[in-house]
């Protein structure tokens, strides 16, 4: 890398300018954690020079202006191909709060400024920067050749495809469920509560704004199906067996005494941080709203294992996926923007075109690891 | 390019007793001081490849407006008291003139552009606002006028650089990223948290850098808004932002 300078910076292919083709897509994202982030200088800097020390990582990182950190090239299993680019917004991984949002959000918006500049077509946001900006759309650059997505229709799509497999595997019948999912007015929850209400025996809804859940919850009563709404988990009158997190809990022990024993739990907060730990021991968590691409993924320079940190290859964020997928699809469209206007329509339609171009739900894991493998070890043994 | 930097001084009786912090401030200003010598120095040698009068005048103007500078650090020593040493020997100044003097045998007007204007001045804006965000009084407004007519000089630099880099890019980013190999590791010694190579030689006991954090500052913060400064003007030239990061990544710490 530090001979090379190759830009990602422009559109055409032109050696004495060092560009290096079309971007069809840009994907937006930050680093989780401190060890992610000081493998993904590592890289930078080069195998001949020895790692930064953490503490002059810590220093250093906050500095970084928004900027593009790698070329991505995806394939699809029909022969597309698509290219695009990362573009790291360098929030430090103990900024990812409410605390740092101004600064955060400035950060997002220099991001999508190097995007725009790159010339890409589609623009995906990854992590918590989709958080950000799902309900702040109008801060982002406008540019008419650059279109933005939150990608939060395929994650919504992974969700739901990651519960009913889970079901599964578990034997579980979603008819008979109690699903709870908290963040449910966020546009990940009330998404995964449209695809999953119409599927289950009741449905509790919780986030903390009240007025949100009581509209939510009309959608879903004139519909005839049976729902609770509450700003405290504890307010609730049933356990659940099926819950989605659609928020990132503070502690597992929240969700104490409001899980039936064995409860499938779906972590697809950002960050996760559900595990099945001593304080869950019996829930089956999982972790949702995550693709694997099996058309090949390649990143230049090569941030396999450091950029997409799974214990399968080429598994992504369904949020950075939609952007590669519609990328792929040649379909350059905000598929997913604002709150609360994912619908089980547009969820199928999105899942759709994933899979049309060999985008499908990743194998499932936790923080354990493979649960897949753990199921059926398990009902191996029984036999 | 006249400077608008207040050099007058109250006679030495007005001058306020020694405060508590007026060793740091010595050793911050030294360094400044320092600087814009060498740069006053370059700007004069720079005058000597130019081949259009007008362009000679200008490098003329800008070495007069760094000595300016260098006199409003001196004057702003004296208001707190204390004198304003300068080295330009000193090893890390010394090497920075040396590599831009080896731009000049080379008769490279960019290359020097590339290093006073790019890389030098890119730190002392960045360094000189950090510092007047928290200098007491004339100390402060001094380092905030100051960095803004440094960064004057960097945006009328962009304009020539950027029209050589349309040109030919490729030989304009590999000019560039040999400079910053050659210069930035200077700067990034300089400005890392500790003097690991021994004393800086401008500072006029044990080194400053331990101490800033009476006046609010550390080094770290220093380092990184002015490593901050240098992408963003990068930026601007429009240098692939990843290969820039590279490069600064690869910088000693």
């Amino acid at each position: 890398m530090g001979n090379s300078i190759a830009s990602v910076d422009e559109r055409e292919t032109v050696d004495t300018r060092g560009r290096v083709g079309e971007v069809n897509f840009a994907l937006i994202g930050h680093q989780e954690s401190w060890r992610a982030a000081a493998d993904v200088l590592a890289v930078l800097r080069g195998p001949e020079h020895a790692p930064l020390p953490d503490d002059e990582i810590k220093d250093i990182l906050p500095w970084i202006p928004p900027r593009a950190v790698c070329h991505v090239e995806v394939g699809s299993k029909v022969g597309a191909k698509a290219r695009g680019i990362y573009i790291d917004s360098f929030i430090p991984p103990d900024h990812l709060d409410s605390a740092y949002l101004r600064d955060n959000l400035a950060r997002v918006r220099g991001a999508a400024q190097c995007a725009v500049r790159a010339g890409a077509k589609i623009v995906s946001l990854g992590g918590f920067s989709s958080i950000l900006i799902e309900g702040n759309f109008d801060l982002l650059p406008e540019k008419h050749e650059t279109v933005f997505t939150t990608g939060n229709t395929l994650t919504v799509a992974f969700i739901v495809r990651g519960i009913k497999k889970m079901c599964a595997l578990e034997g579980r019948d979603l008819r008979r469920s109690t699903l709870l999912i908290v963040g449910a007015t966020g546009d990940v929850g009330s998404g995964c509560a449209r695809c999953l209400a119409p599927l289950v025996k009741r449905v509790l809804l919780c986030a903390r704004n009240l007025e949100r859940l009581r509209r939510l919850a009309a959608e879903f009563e004139s519909e005839g199906i049976e729902v609770e709404i509450a700003t405290d988990l504890q307010q609730f009158s049933a356990h659940a067996d099926l819950v989605v997190c659609a928020a990132s809990l503070a502690s597992p022990s929240f969700l104490l005494g409001r899980i039936a024993p064995g409860a499938i739990v779906c972590d697809a907060g950002y960050p996760k941080n559900l595990a099945p730990s001593a304080q869950m021991p019996d829930a089956k968590v999982f972790f949702g709203g995550l693709g694997q691409i099996t058309g090949g993924m390649k990143f230049t320079p090569d941030f396999h294992g450091i950029l997409n940190r799974h214990p399968f290859p080429d598994v992504v964020h369904g949020c950075l996926l939609e952007g590669m997928a519609l990328a792929l699809e040649r379909r350059f469209e905000p598929f997913s923007q604002g709150r609360g206007f994912i619908t089980t329509e547009r969820v199928e339609e999105m899942e759709t075109i994933a899979a049309r171009h060999g985008i499908n739900l990743a194998p499932l894991y936790n923080g354990d690891g493979s649960i897949e493998e753990c199921v059926h070890t398990a009902s191996e043994r029984q036999y | 390019m006249g400077s608008n930097v207040d050099l007058s001084c109250p006679p030495p009786g007005e001058c306020a007793a020694l405060s508590p912090t007026a060793l740091i401030w010595q050793d911050v200003l030294a360094q400044a001081l320092t600087g814009e010598l060498v740069a006053a120095m370059n700007y004069t040698a720079l005058a000597g490849i130019c081949g259009d009068p007008a362009e000679i005048a200008e490098a003329l103007e800008h070495a007069q407006g760094e000595k300016g500078h260098a006199a409003a650090f001196a004057a702003e020593g004296r208001r707190i008291g204390v004198p304003v040493p300068s080295n330009v020997e000193a090893k890390h100044w010394k090497r920075l003139r040396e590599a831009f003097m080896r731009r000049i045998a080379e008769r490279d007007f960019i290359g020097c552009l590339i290093v006073q204007e790019i890389m030098l001045e890119s730190f002392a804006v960045a360094g000189y606002a950090r510092v007047g965000r928290v200098g007491p009084g004339s100390l402060g407004k001094t380092f905030a006028a100051i960095a803004a007519e440094e960064e004057e000089h960097i945006e009328h630099a962009m304009a020539i650089l950027r029209a050589e880099r349309d040109l030919n890019t490729a030989r304009f980013d590999g000019k560039v990223r040999q400079l910053h190999f050659e210069v930035m590791t200077t700067l990034a010694e300089m400005l890392a948290r500790e003097c690991v190579h021994g004393h800086c030689e401008v500072c006029h006991g044990s080194c400053v850098k331990p101490s800033l954090f009476g006046i609010s500052l550390s080094a770290a913060e220093l380092r990184g808004a002015s490593l901050q400064q240098y992408l963003r003007t990068l930026d601007k030239l429009g240098l692939p932002g990843e290969v820039t990061l590279a490069w600064v990544t690869q910088l000693p710490v």
